[in-house]
């Protein structure tokens, strides 16, 4: 009987499935996913969670709910701390902490922690911590490790290209038919907004199915990012903001976009100061922003709205820019 | 006969039905309250503008918009469904020349349109709080026992206007509750309610943004002379008021319409009658997956006409329609 993992599609799922999922199979786990978003999953999670996290934090406790029953361990890392000096949202360093005391009976969880702020020295013996739950070969471990991050590195590489992770499944290739004159726009956030499209409202596939080439951060060259990044006045710790503004600073530059589109969730903490001056930047290079902000709500004709207004405005721009306003 | 087109914008709070003839006159403008029944709502504004007609008249095209306005473009039959932002604009841009800023106050939502050469340069709405929109006004109002008609005109009678929070509709409330229990005038009260909307206003939608004149205020609250005048207050400049303020996004869908007709010269009109038509309202939650959509379905005169709110598209699908992407 191999061991049952299950890994909860929320929050840093999108940035690392690929990653975990190749490493326990590797060592002869069997993988187990919560379901895709669905209105169970968020009643679950609104229910069972404090009443003051985000709609992400919520989700992530509906997604954990989901996979209770099926597996012998639940995969939640306490995420500290990824690059040197930099730090994920309180929230993901509390996680296996609220977790099981939000939720009763649950199977035991994975919390191992991942902290390389002082430096990637740990990194293989945080992969052995980790690789224990299901085998105490440390020379299994570090081969699996090796393969799975091959398969990480792959992941990266499909995404930059194009392929966008919605809810975790490749979405076909850039559609094959983009107009020469279709608009491009970044639409940028946390990954777990982006890629949940119950919690986001679909936004990216609304976007393709109008016509519109999408950018993602994920799909820039994180070099040119960090390298941007690292030009700010003071350094920007919280790993997803550094990412953002680095993204920010990149369109203000290169100026290969037409809008932005800014995915926040009610009551984050890192996007009050984050989104704020990515706005301010966006501005300041007249490139047209449009924030959106999610909660709870089901209700999609407010995103609709903004969404569609935001892509005349652009329409209404490109033409008047070539003297063909075809109002009055 | 004289070539219309007819702009039907659905809000939560009103429904607005405008009638414009080739040279952007208003023929007729109905601005009726939706209170929850938008198809009822469209059917009573299609009634009474077909009222106020006279002479022969042709409709050339119909546009919808406001947060109703897929369920609107379904039942009348749509030319052009258009949200309410562009809207708005548009019809600001055609009543008032060189316009820079649109404020506008519905119902649930408040948004700021600024423009630049004749077109949208930048938007925003209010995001996840619906403070200091025309339902609170009206809330409010009730509350205090007056019609919210007169509202205004009490705002502009207070000498000592009362501080009020304006952050959120819920501590305003305690906040004005307070401070009746102090004694203050109603009329102070009620101005520093006004003040502390445009505050609220002014600093989430206008934010970091330039606000150039000059100005327009449009949309029901706009009648509110009260508000009005903080607005004026606050940015130090004259806010203007277009005579039509209240009904502006339906004018913009009439625009839109003859913009259309002009293109394509054939509507989807269904025609005055379709007011006398039975409409009914079918909803049921879909089983099949966690998901549980609320679907709703739309029959007319026993003839289903849409379906949707299903997210896998199974049940709105299977009609065949022009309305299957809906909100």
């Amino acid at each position: 009987m191999s061991v049952k993992i299950g890994i909860p599609r929320g929050l840093w799922f999108y940035d690392y499935f690929p990653l975990w999922k190749t490493f326990y199979e590797e060592l002869g786990a069997e993988i187990i996913f919560s379901d895709k978003t669905n209105k169970q999953i968020l009643d679950q999670g609104v229910k069972n969670c404090v009443d003051e996290a985000c709609l992400p934090v919520k989700l992530f406790h509906g997604h954990v709910i989901n996979l209770k029953d099926k597996v012998d361990y639940i995969f939640v890392p306490k995420m500290m701390s990824v690059y040197k000096d930099e730090y994920i949202c309180p929230k993901f360093c509390g996680l296996p902490e609220m977790v099981n005391h939000s939720i009763k009976g649950l199977p035991p969880l994975i919390d191992t922690e991942i902290n390389f702020s002082k430096s990637r020295k740990s990194l293989m013996i945080t992969a052995y911590r980790f690789g224990s739950y299901v085998t105490k070969n440390p020379i299994k471990i570090r081969r699996a490790f090796n393969n799975a991050l091959m398969a990480y590195r792959k992941y990266r590489e499909d995404v930059k290209d194009g392929k966008l992770p919605i809810d975790g499944e490749f979405s076909p290739k850039k559609p094959s038919v983009v107009a020469n004159n279709s608009k491009s726009i970044a639409v940028v956030g946390h990954t777990y907004h982006l890629y949940d499209s119950y919690g986001s409202m679909s936004i990216l596939q609304k976007l393709r199915d109008s016509k519109v080439s999408v950018i993602v951060p994920e799909m820039m060259n994180m070099n040119k990012i960090n390298k941007l990044a690292s030009t700010l006045e003071k350094k920007m710790f919280w790993s997803y903001g550094r990412k953002l503004l680095g993204a920010a600073l990149h369109f203000g530059e290169s100026r290969e976009i037409d809008g932005i589109i800014y995915i926040s969730s009610f009551g984050c903490g890192i996007d009050s100061i984050v989104e704020d001056l990515f706005e301010r930047w966006s501005r300041s290079h007249s490139i047209p922003f449009l924030l959106l902000t999610i909660d709870e709500h089901t209700g999609e004709a407010g995103i609709n709205t903004r969404l569609e207004a935001f892509l005349d405005m652009i329409d209404w721009r490109v033409n008047h820019e070539s003297d063909l306003s075809p109002h009055g | 006969m004289e070539n219309c087109y007819l702009g039907i914008d659905v809000g939560s709070v009103s429904t607005n039905v405008v009638l414009m003839n080739d040279q952007n006159k208003i023929l007729g403008k109905v601005y009726t309250a939706t209170q929850g029944k938008p198809i009822d709502a469209v059917k009573r504004g299609l009634k009474e503008i077909s009222g106020q007609i006279k002479g022969d008249i042709q409709v050339k095209g119909v546009a919808t918009t406001g947060s109703g306005r897929h369920l609107a473009s379904m039942i009348v039959g749509a030319d052009v469904v258009k949200n309410e932002i562009t809207a708005h604009g548009i019809a600001a841009l055609n009543f008032v020349k060189g316009v820079r800023t649109i404020f506008e106050i519905g119902g649930q939502d408040s948004k700021i349109i600024l423009l630049k050469d004749g077109i949208i340069s930048d938007f925003a709405m209010n995001t996840v709080c619906a403070a200091g929109t025309g339902s609170f006004l009206d809330r409010q109002a009730a509350r205090l026992g007056i019609d919210i008609s007169e509202f205004g005109q009490q705002a502009l009678t207070s000498k000592n206007p009362v501080r009020v929070a304006g952050r959120c509709a819920v501590f305003a409330e305690s906040d004005m509750i307070h401070k009746q229990q102090l004694g203050h005038n109603q009329e102070d009260i009620i101005k520093g309610l006004c003040d502390a909307l445009v505050r609220n206003f002014l600093n989430n939608l206008g934010k970091g943004k330039d606000l150039a004149g000059p100005i327009v205020f449009q949309g029901g609250v706009a009648a509110n002379a009260g508000i009005k005048k903080s607005f004026e207050e606050a940015l130090n400049q004259e806010i203007f008021v277009p005579p039509h303020h209240e009904v502006m996004g339906a004018i913009g869908c009439c625009l839109l319409a003859k913009e259309h007709a002009a293109k394509k010269n054939n509507t989807n009109f269904q025609g005055f009658e379709i007011m006398n038509s039975g409409y009914e309202v079918r909803g049921m939650e879909c089983e099949d997956c966690s998901n549980l959509c609320e679907v709703v379905e739309i029959i007319r005169d026993g003839i289903l006409m849409s379906r949707w709110g299903d997210k896998c598209g199974k049940w709105s699908n299977q009609v065949k329609s022009d309305v299957e992407k809906l909100a």
